[in-house]
């Protein structure tokens, strides 16, 4: 049995140190990190380990707290592949065929950012000035929440090792506080986050050079997946690229996109 | 894989060894910086990843990580895993040749996640 003062504590210090939220509906959910904790320092009740925390935490509490009371979120980086076929690969190639024209590329299903800035930094580690200064990326989602999140470009210390390489925290991030760090402004101003439903929105025609529309086709069913990828192959500029999720593929759909491989990376490209 | 955790703290040892553990790797200790140049030179063991902790007594992480480029006793990756988290931290640790750097607290994804990291450089 957990006390309600004792689900406070600990709800209250997590949401203090990671921005996560158990509402006191949701003290349920913590059940089995406090009980996790209990036998981690082998006590006997939350009521001791309560005790413990309220006494002192240390850094090295504090870590194995958040260690247990964090789930996984959104990656920097995710996959790595497609962000290096992006910049080594396919935006040469947009460039080459696309001269002196800004290129827009879409994060399709953006959520709070990461594979937006993520685009745009390995864009900026590759490119000459010139050439990046002519790259934007537009990021939508259905969560106004992940967006304002996206705009804002500010990440928790957990966020930025999530997929991110240290290297690239130090030359694209500043810590405004010990557990915050913001995107830099040259990445910041190529981004535009806005609203956005893949089922039910108006997509523009002809727009982007590059899509990535990742995982989320694989939640949908076949009619709404085969919407989905006509909207997208219509918002694609000719020879423009569209970017799956590791695990989706077009076998099986029937749609305009032709699929193109860089290296061993799949792409589908409009035709 | 072989990862030697070198951190005075038993409790991050406890917790990093278990996450190492649950994911098939094998992890050994060293509580400051001279016991982990004693372990790499007995070279009982091959270590394939050292995770380092900033501070600690005798030898801290980057008396550690100016050792090592000095003798070269090691040429396995040398992962930074400390609560000192400012971007000039960072920078320092790099430019003494870490390869990573994991900031307490974190979780075991992301240890996992700075491993892949690092085996793709290896």
């Amino acid at each position: 049995m957990i006390r309600e003062e004792v689900y406070k504590f600990f709800a209250d210090y997590i949401y203090k140190n990671t921005g996560m939220v158990y509402a006191s509906s949701d003290y349920y959910r913590l059940d089995s990190r406090i009980n996790e904790l209990v036998k981690f320092f082998s006590l006997s009740s939350p009521d001791e380990l309560y005790s413990l925390y309220k006494k002192e935490i240390t850094l090295d509490m504090r870590a194995i707290l958040i260690n247990i009371s964090t789930n996984n979120e959104t990656y920097f980086f995710r996959d790595v592949k497609p962000f290096t076929t992006l910049a080594k690969k396919i935006m040469p190639e947009i460039m080459t065929l696309n001269p002196n024209e800004e290129i827009k590329m879409w994060s399709a299903a953006s959520s709070t950012g990461q594979e937006a800035y993520s685009m745009l930094m390995c864009l900026k580690n590759s490119l000459e000035d010139s050439a990046f200064s002519k790259m934007s990326v537009e990021g939508s989602d259905v969560s106004t929440k992940a967006l304002d999140k996206a705009k804002a470009g500010i990440y928790s210390g957990l966020e930025v090792q999530r997929g991110l390489p240290a290297q690239l925290l130090v030359k694209f991030f500043q810590q405004l506080e010990p557990e915050k760090w913001q995107i830099d402004l040259s990445i910041q101003k190529k981004a535009k986050f806005y609203e956005f439903n893949l089922l039910t929105g108006l997509f523009p025609s002809d727009k982007f050079h590059v899509i990535f529309c990742r995982n989320i086709l694989i939640y949908q069913d076949k009619e709404n997946k085969i919407k989905i990828l006509n909207n997208l192959s219509k918002s694609l500029r000719k020879g423009g690229v569209l970017i799956l999720g590791s695990g989706e593929s077009l076998v099986g759909l029937e749609t305009n996109l032709q699929s193109c491989m860089y290296d061993d990376f799949t792409t589908y490209k409009k035709i | 894989m072989n990862i030697l955790i070198v951190d005075d703290s038993k409790a991050i040892y406890a917790m990093v060894s278990k996450m190492l553990e649950e994911g098939g790797h094998t992890a050994l200790w060293a509580e400051d910086g001279l016991r982990a140049i004693e372990i790499i030179k007995s070279n009982k063991s091959k270590i394939d990843v050292i995770l380092l902790d900033w501070n600690m007594p005798n030898m801290n992480g980057p008396e550690f990580l100016e050792y090592n480029i000095k003798e070269k006793i090691t040429s396995s990756p040398i992962v930074m895993m400390t609560t000192e988290n400012s971007p000039d931290a960072i920078k320092k640790a790099l430019s003494l040749n870490a390869a990573e750097y994991i900031m307490k607290p974190f979780t075991s994804d992301i240890l996992f996640n700075k491993l892949s990291l690092i085996e793709m450089m290896l």
